[in-house]
């Protein structure tokens, strides 16, 4: 019945609905979320033992002095604010593009999408071929414009770049089918009206396709922060397990793997990972606060 | 604005034409129906005025330029579409303004305007609200304020009634009417629904499969179709309709045996079969069976048998019984002789 009161018995029969999930998600999300805060509290650790003598706030003190961490929050915010609007941007370009031609868009469409689907690493690797300095296609082609060659994968000034450009191109594939599903969604009618209305072409983008597009943008934004913001692989995969060169790419993610797995440090590991959770949470409530303005449902 | 179409002929694919070679004028200051069942071409019609399709053959003038070359961007009319298309995101002021705002009219004056356009349509009270939280009505409403706000020389309403219930319908086709008459604007009005049509226009363009079947005032549309369709497309109920075959000798000795001759069909309005003779207005007798007799408010329906054909009469006075039989009296108006094509060869103002 759809009137049905709840009842002991009926919610108990929803939990138990509810359970298979319900276990794997506390055992596997849930509990490693807590055990980690109360992990970055941890400041006297014998992890052979699992035994803690001194809880504090220790760990957080170190990172606010630690000049690797002070790199790493860095880098981290300007691969965010290198990456985020640089795929918003040419992925609704292409959108825009892809939804104009009928001729081959299919192919087209399955082309953009392919680096979706096809392994970070072996991105990077042919990313690795494309950056080399002396054989590589992007300096065979800065060449014609008469630019010297660029190290880019070696040098600390072009690393992080490198690191944005292969991660904007590896993002493209989704945001394109998001945006064009939404392009998708406009009535037709809209842009019939805005041209009876003397909207020419730029305005009925501005007035028509730019706000009804608004909820995608949103969405494409918000995935592209939190993604961004937990950049890993592309790195590890495209300095050969590196940070860069002299921890020109190192993330406050990379950051986590250095002390966790290669120090041991799982105190100062945890509490970088808590920052970032604070990181994002407010930088997504940050969007969230300014979408309900913006953006038109 | 005067429109005239010079044998405009539109096809999408380049085979299956859809409308053919349409001549017709559009009055200064009136309004027009174009009306005709779906798919007969009327919305099209509608989007070759505005801009929105090119014609492939033909030319189109407002007034005396030629405009068949100008987009929808250049000929600035003004259009209500069938399900308004207001802008999602902006409120009803905002809507009303966005021509304006296009026009780049200065912001204090766009709002003044649009005040002034919302009060004509009676929407001054909903100006913060978005379109979404709008009745159907009020939707309307703004999307002809929207429409008027750049003082088009023209403005075209593509069934704008047809989402609406019945009674506000009623209301808002007296609402066009009147904002019509108060700003003077050439009107055109697309719509399937004759009554809407009837009520509100000064002149109906009947529309079928492409071709205009009759372009004249509502009145002159019901007493003197110009053909087959147009007598059955016009009037409720639906005039009934016969072969010549199904007559014996009733008509012999009234009508010139030349032109039954050449009778194809022949259409009989309801009103026109009475039940007592009415004397010089009547045209012939024939003899019917009652089937069925239904009476509710002010209608009266007798379903009749005559030769084996079913009639609809609207004008029993008499106490009648299903099953007897009936003597009725044909009426000079309302009775119509068509030729093979479907062309009125008889009756309306020309034998009454």
């Amino acid at each position: 019945m759809l009137n049905e009161k709840p009842t002991l018995k009926s919610t108990g029969k929803a939990l138990l609905y509810l359970l298979p999930m319900l276990v794997i998600t506390i055992t596997f999300n849930i509990y490693p979320i807590i055990k980690s805060f109360i992990m970055s509290f941890y400041t006297k650790y014998d992890f052979f033992r699992d035994i803690v003598s001194q809880y504090g706030f220790d760990n957080f003190k170190f990172l606010f002095s630690d000049p690797d961490f002070h790199i790493a929050v860095k880098n981290t915010l300007i691969f965010v604010v290198g990456v985020v609007p640089l795929t918003v941007i040419i992925s609704l370009a292409v959108a825009l593009l892809l939804n104009r031609i009928t001729w081959l868009s299919g192919l087209f469409r399955t082309v953009y999408f392919l680096p979706f689907v096809t392994s970070t690493v072996a991105i990077a690797q042919v990313w690795h071929w494309i950056y080399n300095s002396d054989y590589g296609l992007l300096n065979y082609f800065l060449g014609f414009f008469g630019v010297n060659a660029i190290s880019w994968l070696e040098s600390p000034r072009y690393a992080m770049l490198a690191l944005i450009i292969m991660s904007v191109w590896k993002n493209l594939g989704f945001n394109i089918v998001l945006f064009l599903v939404g392009l998708n969604n406009i009535n037709e009618r809209y842009y019939q009206a805005a041209k009876i209305d003397g909207a020419n072409s730029w305005h009925q983008f501005t007035n028509v396709t730019v706000p009804l597009l608004s909820p995608i943008t949103f969405l494409v934004s918000v995935n592209g922060v939190i993604g961004s913001f937990k950049v890993f692989d592309e790195i590890f995969a495209l300095f050969n397990g590196t940070p860069g060169p002299s921890k020109s790419a190192l993330t406050i993610v990379y950051y986590l793997y250095q002390k966790f797995y290669t120090e041991w440090k799982y105190g100062i590991a945890a509490a970088s990972g808590v920052v970032l959770f604070f990181m994002i949470l407010l930088v997504t409530m940050f969007q969230l606060w300014y979408s309900k303005r913006h953006v038109h449902y | 604005m005067e429109v005239t179409f010079k044998d405009v002929s539109l096809s999408y694919d380049g085979s299956r034409e859809i409308l053919h070679h349409l001549n017709f004028t559009i009055p200064e200051g009136t309004l027009v129906s174009i009306l005709g069942p779906s798919g007969c071409g009327k919305s099209t019609t509608l989007m070759m005025i505005s801009g929105l399709l090119a014609p492939t053959s033909g030319q189109i003038f407002f007034g005396d330029e030629d405009v068949t070359k100008q987009d929808a961007l250049q000929r600035k009319v003004g259009m209500v579409f069938q399900n308004y298309a207001l802008y999602p995101h902006l409120n009803v002021l905002d809507n009303i303004m966005f021509p304006l705002k296009m026009a780049k009219v200065p912001k204090p004056e766009r709002k003044k305007k649009a005040i002034e356009l919302a009060k004509l349509v009676h929407i001054e009270d909903q100006l913060d609200k978005k379109p979404g939280s709008l009745s159907g009505g009020q939707q309307q409403r703004v999307a002809i304020a929207r429409a008027l706000a750049k003082e088009p020389s023209l403005l075209l309403l593509d069934e704008p009634l047809s989402n609406l219930d019945a009674r506000l319908r009623i209301e808002m086709r007296q609402e066009i009417r009147r904002i019509q008459q108060e700003t003077g604007v050439t009107t055109i009005f697309v719509t399937h629904d004759q009554d809407e049509a009837l009520h509100i226009s000064d002149h109906i363009m009947v529309l079928n499969s492409g071709q205009i079947q009759q372009f004249s005032s509502a009145e002159t549309l019901y007493d003197n179709p110009s053909n087959l369709f147009v007598a059955q497309f016009i009037g409720e109920p639906v005039i009934n309709t016969l072969d010549i075959a199904d007559f014996g000798d009733e008509l012999k000795g009234q009508i010139d045996t030349e032109l039954l001759k050449r009778t194809q069909k022949v259409g009989i309005r309801p009103e026109a079969l009475q039940d007592h003779d009415t004397g010089a207005e009547t045209l012939a007798t024939i003899t019917t069976k009652v089937k069925t007799f239904e009476k509710f408010g002010r209608e009266k329906n007798a379903l009749l048998d005559f030769n084996g054909k079913r009639l609809l009469t609207t004008e029993i006075e008499a106490e009648i019984a299903e099953g007897q039989e009936l003597p009725l009296y044909l009426q000079k108006s309302g009775f119509y002789l068509f030729d093979q094509d479907g062309t009125r060869i008889f009756g309306g103002d020309q034998d009454a």
